[in-house]
């Protein structure tokens, strides 16, 4: 936009307009004409092999007297062609990316690799990561256009840990996946505990953390009213003490009294092979669902557990 | 006589009750057929490319004059940005009496507003650049964010077509 220095042949022309306008003082109400003129566009002058990222070095509107390009940009008029870039405003509109062509981008890289740092050596593998790491934390940043940066949505905390990795006996564990309920999922092993009830991310991830302590804490600890439990609290099935376990010893006790066999006890019933089998294929019948396997298997224990051929 | 004017009394008559009026609602005339739309004249109105048309034609022909986040599903201050803009449109309008060329485009990058506008050669260069400081500084401190001018000239409107 600055004004370059003129043809002699326009200095003339300019001079003579001034001094016409100055010479018609007298003349009223003709106020005289100056024509300003505009520097040609430094498209012009650009070599063709110049550096680009001078020319865009941040993100910019586009300017047609900077692109050296013969870009056209609207709905042609009737019979007619797309309007040129001069004074263009569709072009303006958009956004671009003119500042980003891959030598420019080759630029930045360079420039931030002495920020960056290595990734350490000994953390090499998945299985290494979570073994350090077990407690995975997940926060979500959002990136918006105003004069404010806050956003409600940014205080949620998830946490994700493996129950592998964390020291529980048996009990403890089934203690835990009871208390939470819903947050444990069974195919992955993994416990998803999500905070959102405090305003800032801070405190919702002190506590998530302090949830994990008492869960963990909680578990390992045994109330009085928890040997009440009942067989509709288990959570897998268990064939000692269940009905099925009466019901058979009560059948084949009443086939050895039929067939006058004396001193069979309770204990020599249980440890024999047939009744082990029918165990084992009850077992996996309850815990597992119905499969064809397990439903081959129930049927030959039966057969042996009854002693009927075919 | 007492029953008699009782009976008159439990007839049906014509009352003046002030509650029972009949209301008509209405709206403000929003001419929603003539906005932003330039009548057919002769043939010698010169009409720029945004002039020319009409609002069913943005996002199919026209791009949009403001870029930000605030209409996106969401995402909050859709209100405060679009006062934002009018106000910076109207302010504009001022700073550069007779200049503005074509409508101005705002884009914000996250807290920073870029006004691109487009004028014609009437000033000199000095002039237009203490402007654009001056534009540029007042809007800064009266909405606290940085507020960049990028400005063009052009020698005259650009004409589209003539209506």
């Amino acid at each position: 936009m600055v004004t370059a220095p003129r043809l002699p042949e326009l200095q003339e022309s300019l001079d003579k307009a001034l001094r016409d306008a100055q010479g018609s003082v007298r003349r009223r109400g003709r106020a005289p004409q100056f024509v300003r003129t505009a520097a040609p566009p430094r498209t012009e002058r650009m070599a063709v092999d110049q550096d680009w990222s001078s020319v865009y070095p941040t993100a910019a509107a586009f300017k047609a007297a900077s692109v050296p390009l013969p870009i056209r940009m609207g709905y042609p008029v009737k019979r007619g062609v797309p309007p040129p870039k001069e004074g263009n405003l569709e072009l303006i509109k958009i956004p671009n990316f003119l500042h980003l062509t891959p030598p420019a981008i080759k630029k930045h890289c360079a420039a931030l690799k002495d920020f960056c740092t290595e990734w350490p050596s000994a953390l090499d593998s998945d299985e290494k990561c979570e073994q350090h790491f077990p407690i995975e934390i997940e926060t979500v940043d959002y990136v918006s256009s105003g004069t404010s940066i806050r956003n409600p949505k940014a205080r949620v905390v998830t946490l994700r840990i493996k129950l592998s990795n964390l020291n529980l006996d048996d009990h403890a564990k089934k203690k835990l996946i009871k208390l939470v309920g819903e947050r444990y999922c069974r195919e992955t092993d993994v416990l998803t505990i999500t905070t959102d009830r405090c305003p800032l991310r801070r405190q919702n991830y002190d506590y998530g953390m302090h949830l994990l302590t008492v869960l963990y804490h909680e578990s390992w600890k045994t109330e009085k009213w928890e040997s009440e439990k009942t067989e509709e609290d288990m959570e897998e099935y268990i064939w000692e003490n269940s009905r099925s376990q009466k019901n058979a010893l009560d059948t084949l006790l009443r086939i050895k009294a039929s067939e006058n066999v004396r001193n069979v006890t309770k204990e020599e019933l249980l440890a024999s092979e047939v009744v082990k089998n029918y165990r084992n294929s009850v077992t996996a019948l309850k815990n597992e669902g119905e499969t064809e396997s397990n439903m081959s298997q129930y049927k030959e224990s039966v057969k042996k557990l009854l002693n009927i051929q075919a | 006589m007492a029953a008699a004017a009782r009976a008159l009394r439990v007839l049906p008559c014509a009352l003046h009750v002030p509650s029972a009026t009949r209301q008509l609602h209405t709206t403000p005339a929003c001419l929603k057929t003539r906005a932003a739309r330039v009548r057919a004249g002769k043939g010698d109105k010169m009409v720029t490319y945004e002039q020319a048309h009409p609002p069913h034609y943005i996002g199919h022909r026209k791009g949009w004059l403001s870029l930000h986040t605030g209409n996106l599903c969401g995402e909050a201050g859709a209100a405060q940005r679009a006062l934002e803009d009018a106000f910076v449109r109207r302010f504009l309008y001022g700073t550069f009496p007779g200049l503005l060329a074509d409508e101005v485009v705002l884009k914000r990058r996250g807290n920073l507003l870029v006004v691109c506008a487009l004028l014609g050669r009437a000033l000199p260069p000095h002039k237009l650049y203490f402007l654009q400081g001056y534009a540029e500084t007042l809007l800064g401190h009266l909405y606290k964010c940085p507020v960049r001018l990028e400005l063009q000239t052009v020698p005259a409107r650009v004409p589209y077509k003539y209506l």
